[in-house]
């Protein structure tokens, strides 16, 4: 069993009904996992204080976040990163973002303390945050404030993040940081925001080595998504040997999703998601934490989502979705009827550039490894 | 962009006595290749690892030793450059000579020096990417007021553009590419497509309706 993170707060983290980083979408996962006979209890956080926020964030950064909430002007909000319409400001963000962070801490904490060996957080994943810029829909930075607090705990940690675009900026905040791991699997940034996370950034310092991307061709399917993970995470992780693995895992290489290109299937995930709870079990005495993040097709986040929660425990994924929850959710669905969690197999016609992308990424790999070697031997 | 954006101004020398052992030195521990030759204040030559080698290497007729003056090997006259210049003269310059640095000069004092790295960084300044952004590609019609529609157009959504590479395809169009504050390219590209734009990247997804 994994220990279950939420709140209702956390819907408070809202831009608005236009923006695609919706509450609406873990509601429904939610929803679905109750129509698969599954009542889930959870642990309701705190939020992050103010000086949580500070182990990551600048003061100057966090003075302005606090200022937009209250209405307050602030000069030039767009320096920051605030204001945009990715991540327009709103009354109460400040205290919405501490929500989110408090969320991710706390399973940090059920971990340090040694309460709980998995732990989902059904929310947060705002990686693209900086230390002192919002970006990407993200103004805290969850996932770094619950890294920090790990290492600050003397654990090492690996950081895994699956969400389609670059983990720009967890990498950031630990780039020299040589308790912790970054590994970031994601269309790569000659096509995608944020344009970062090549194979050559590797860390600096004594981090150097330690912060490994992997870009993927667009349309990257789920076979040589992987294949690619095989080549490279496993192997990462051994060199590294973490005490604890956090996990990013973003909804949005999924083929279906608005804002992103890669081409993975709900099957894909599954495997994924099974993969890497094997791979916590064997390296960290199955200490994990997972968190949501990207995931901008209402339909398809739901579902990784729902399998997300089932494979963290151990529970079996099922095909079939009741029809009830299709109609519940008619309006986010486009009408849709999506009447099971795992897509068609084939779920979209045949690429005829997919033995192309394939080679491409292996080629990627490749040379990543090579970079990678002189590190792990 | 000016060669004084990009040059770097702390610009370490010898005199024309230092010998080609204390170069070697020089060159090693701050990790350059390039250094300017002065004497009485006023620029004579510019010695690079290039000149070291070929003086020193037991492969010419002639080696010099260790103790040999930077006078006997350095290049000169020496090719310069003013702070004022565009940063493509400069480039051109190096390029035609085929040599790797051009010490700045202001009148004759030497205020600066620009080598081949400062040129790359240029590159990546002016194609890179250094803030988190959204990549679209566009072509656009060769004609007048094309670029002014597609900003508008950008400005009319509220998003910042970081940077705009154009450049002539060779068939009546140009190719754009933009880099913007957003991750939501794909939205982006699809009410451009509505508006007439022909988009490159990112591109319609094969399986959506």
């Amino acid at each position: 069993m994994a220990a279950l993170i939420f709140s209702p707060s956390y819907r408070a983290y809202d831009f608005g009904s236009e923006h695609p980083f919706s509450p609406v979408r873990v509601e429904m996962a939610f929803d679905l996992l109750a129509a698969l006979g599954h009542h889930l209890s959870w642990e309701e956080p705190v939020p992050a204080t103010r000086e949580d926020i500070l182990t990551v964030h600048s003061e100057t950064y966090v003075r302005a976040v606090e200022a937009l909430s209250t209405g307050q002007k602030v000069a030039d909000p767009e320096a920051l990163g605030l204001g945009t319409p990715d991540t327009p400001a709103f009354p109460g963000m400040d205290l919405a973002a501490r929500t989110l962070v408090g969320g991710t801490l706390a399973g940090a904490r059920l971990l340090s303390e040694r309460r709980a060996t998995r732990v989902l957080n059904f929310g947060g994943g705002l990686h693209h945050a900086q230390p002192a810029r919002a970006s990407g829909f993200c103004v805290y930075n969850d996932l770094a404030v619950a890294i920090r607090h790990l290492t600050s705990s003397g654990l090492w940690v690996s950081y895994l993040d699956i969400d389609v675009h670059h983990g720009d900026g967890v990498q950031a905040v630990f780039y020299a940081d040589d308790k912790v791991q970054t590994i970031s699997l994601h269309e790569s940034g000659q096509y995608l925001f944020p344009g970062t996370g090549g194979i050559h950034e590797l860390g600096e310092g004594m981090g150097r080595g330690l912060k490994i991307n992997v870009p993927l061709e667009p349309f990257t399917e789920g076979e040589s998504y992987l294949e690619i993970f095989e080549k490279i995470v496993p192997r990462a992780l051994e060199a590294f040997g973490p005490h604890v693995l956090v996990v990013q895992a973003g909804a949005d290489a999924h083929f279906d999703d608005p804002l992103a290109d890669l081409a993975l299937t709900t099957r894909t995930y599954e495997r994924l998601f099974h993969r890497i709870v094997e791979l916590a079990d064997s390296l960290t005495e199955g200490r994990i934490l997972f968190t949501l993040g990207g995931g901008y097709s209402p339909h398809a986040a739901s579902r990784v989502w729902a399998i997300l929660y089932l494979v963290v425990n151990d529970l079996p994924v099922p095909d079939a979705i009741p029809e009830v929850w299709s109609k519940r959710w008619a309006s986010c669905l486009s009408g849709r009827n999506v009447a099971t969690l795992h897509d068609a197999d084939p779920a979209y016609p045949p690429q005829p550039h997919k033995d192309e992308i394939s080679r491409r990424n292996r080629l990627v790999a490749t040379r990543l490894l090579d970079a990678l070697m002189p590190f792990w031997f | 962009m000016l060669v004084r954006e990009i040059m770097t101004t702390a610009v370490i020398t010898v005199a024309p006595d230092a010998t080609l052992e204390e170069v070697c030195e020089i060159m090693h521990a701050r990790n350059i290749r390039h250094l300017p030759v002065m004497e009485d204040g006023r620029l004579v030559g510019v010695i690079t690892d290039r000149d070291v080698h070929g003086a020193t290497s037991s492969l010419c007729l002639a080696p010099s030793q260790p103790k040999g003056l930077v006078r006997d090997a350095m290049s000169h006259p020496p090719t310069t450059a003013h702070p004022m210049d565009p940063v493509e003269d400069a480039a051109r310059t190096m390029r035609s000579l085929k040599i790797g640095c051009l010490p700045v000069l202001d009148d004759d004092t030497l205020v600066g020096i620009i080598t081949g790295i400062d040129l790359l960084d240029a590159l990546l300044r002016l194609t890179g990417v250094d803030q988190p952004s959204g990549r679209l590609e566009l072509r656009l019609a060769d004609r007048p007021g094309e670029i002014a529609k597609l900003t508008a157009f950008i400005s009319g959504r509220q998003l910042n553009i970081h940077s705009v590479l154009t450049y002539p395809e060779g068939s009546g169009g140009v190719r754009t590419v933009l880099r913007v504050n957003t991750l939501e390219t794909r939205p982006l590209a699809d009410a451009l497509r509505k508006a007439g734009f022909e988009i490159l990247w990112p591109p319609e997804k094969p399986w959506r309706r």
